[in-house]
């Protein structure tokens, strides 16, 4: 009963989104993180769905959590064997995104079906089909138009740290030059020190 | 495990233009990782890049690197890389069903490995024979679609790259500061401690001029 419950559930998500189906394996105990680096103002949505490998009835519960960069937590769910979640992005950085087992004395290994979206894909293509009234070709040519801009806007992107890598190498040049001058100034200033301060003790102790 | 892979290629007979692919998702690899795709239409160009982008003790530039390897439902070996820190793979699925893709790490130090799959699926003719829905037209447009997520792939793979570079950078600015003030308050710690020394030598307590 629970598994055709859950492929129904199943039905109506495909039905609602393209599907991607990527899994992964649950260790009966510990747990199994994701991370993604994202930046700020993204939307990102996900949907998760446990499935057991063994037939388990009734199917075991995960804990879920996802953790922005700065340590907030954006979702926590527990004991639920599906759900999803939904958010813009305020800070930029890893997002994390972690299950766990509920009990790990429920025997077989878990798998758990994400299906992640950032940005561009995230788009709910049906309301924007619904609200212009297109449909078919129009509606496919929209969608290749909104990949080409999200292809342009992530090479300003890239553009944008690439100049940020170039800045700190070139710090770092300049300062491995004057450092290394540096090192040679102190080191000479050092024995000349020495050879002064010892001059001079030993002229104090009339040895010279 | 079966039920639901029915369900999901149902579910994508109903769904015409169907494009299959993650987020850049990153998953830390102490020993082995797996993470699987399902492949809905033999035949199928699956198509991905990964890199490792964890390295934050670095001492040496020969870093072995990690394994990869693809492997198809029935069990066989679809692709092996080996010691790479990073590269783009492509294959044509042979069958359908559920793909394992294996991240391992011969070493104790865990790795971060940034990974994108994607499954591209263009309709050919067996396709637009059993549908009526589908136009000649949506070949090309499929075609299309695909030529620009090969580009977005690309673009994760440079961000990726860009990424384990920036991490680079910025462990040899800190190790420019942190050595270089290190080494001058070791030398100065060293040209002190000769100079005590020596005055330690000729001093009257320990023997008169015994040097």
């Amino acid at each position: 009963m629970a598994m055709i419950v859950l492929q129904v559930i199943l039905l109506m998500l495909h039905l609602v989104q393209n599907v991607d189906c990527i899994w992964l394996n649950l260790p009966k105990s510990g747990r199994k993180c994701v991370t993604e680096e994202i930046h700020n103002n993204v939307v990102v949505l996900a949907d998760y769905v446990v499935i057991s490998d063994v037939h388990i009835h009734p199917t075991p519960s995960i804990t879920t959590k996802v953790t922005s960069p700065y340590g907030n937590i954006l979702h926590h769910k527990e004991n639920a064997t599906h759900g999803q979640f939904a958010f813009t992005t305020n800070e930029d950085g890893q997002y994390l995104v972690c299950f766990w087992a509920d009990d790990p004395n429920q025997g077989g290994a878990l798998s758990v079906n994400i299906d992640w979206r950032t940005g561009i894909a995230a788009k709910d293509w049906e309301s924007v089909a619904k609200k212009e009234k297109i449909e078919g070709i129009e509606l496919e040519l929209r969608k290749l138009e909104a990949a080409v801009e999200a292809i342009h806007e992530n090479l300003l992107y890239l553009k944008s740290r690439e100049a940020e890598i170039r800045q700190v190498s070139e710090t770092t040049n300049s300062r491995v030059a004057w450092y290394s001058i540096l090192s040679l100034g102190i080191c000479i200033a050092a024995s000349i020190a020495q050879l002064w301060y010892l001059t001079r003790f030993f002229q104090k102790k009339k040895l010279i | 495990m079966e039920t639901t892979m029915k369900v999901c290629a149902i579910l994508g007979l109903l769904l015409s233009t169907l494009a299959g692919d993650v987020a850049a998702l990153s998953v830390t690899v102490n020993d082995v990782e797996c993470v699987y795709e399902y492949v809905l239409y033999e035949g199928d160009t699956v198509s991905g890049n990964f890199v490792v982008v964890d390295h934050d003790i670095f001492w040496s530039s020969d870093h072995p690197g990690i394994d990869f390897i693809v492997s198809s439902p029935g069990g066989n070996v679809v692709q092996t890389m080996k010691g790479t820190s990073g590269e783009k793979f492509e294959f044509k699925a042979p069958r359908s069903g559920m793909y394992q893709f294996c991240f391992h790490n011969p070493h104790s130090t865990p790795e971060t490995v940034s990974f994108y799959i994607h499954v591209g699926h263009i309709p050919n003719e067996h396709d637009l024979a059993k549908d009526e829905h589908l136009d000649p037209v949506n070949v090309k447009i499929a075609e299309l679609r695909e030529a620009l997520e090969s580009v977005t792939a690309e673009q994760k793979y440079l961000k990726a790259r860009d990424a384990r570079h920036r991490h680079t950078n910025e462990s040899t600015h800190k190790r420019v500061i942190f050595y270089t003030i290190g080494e001058y308050i070791l030398l100065a710690l060293a040209s002190g401690l000769q100079v005590v020394y020596i005055r330690r030598l000729f001093s009257k307590s320990v023997a008169y001029n015994r040097v």
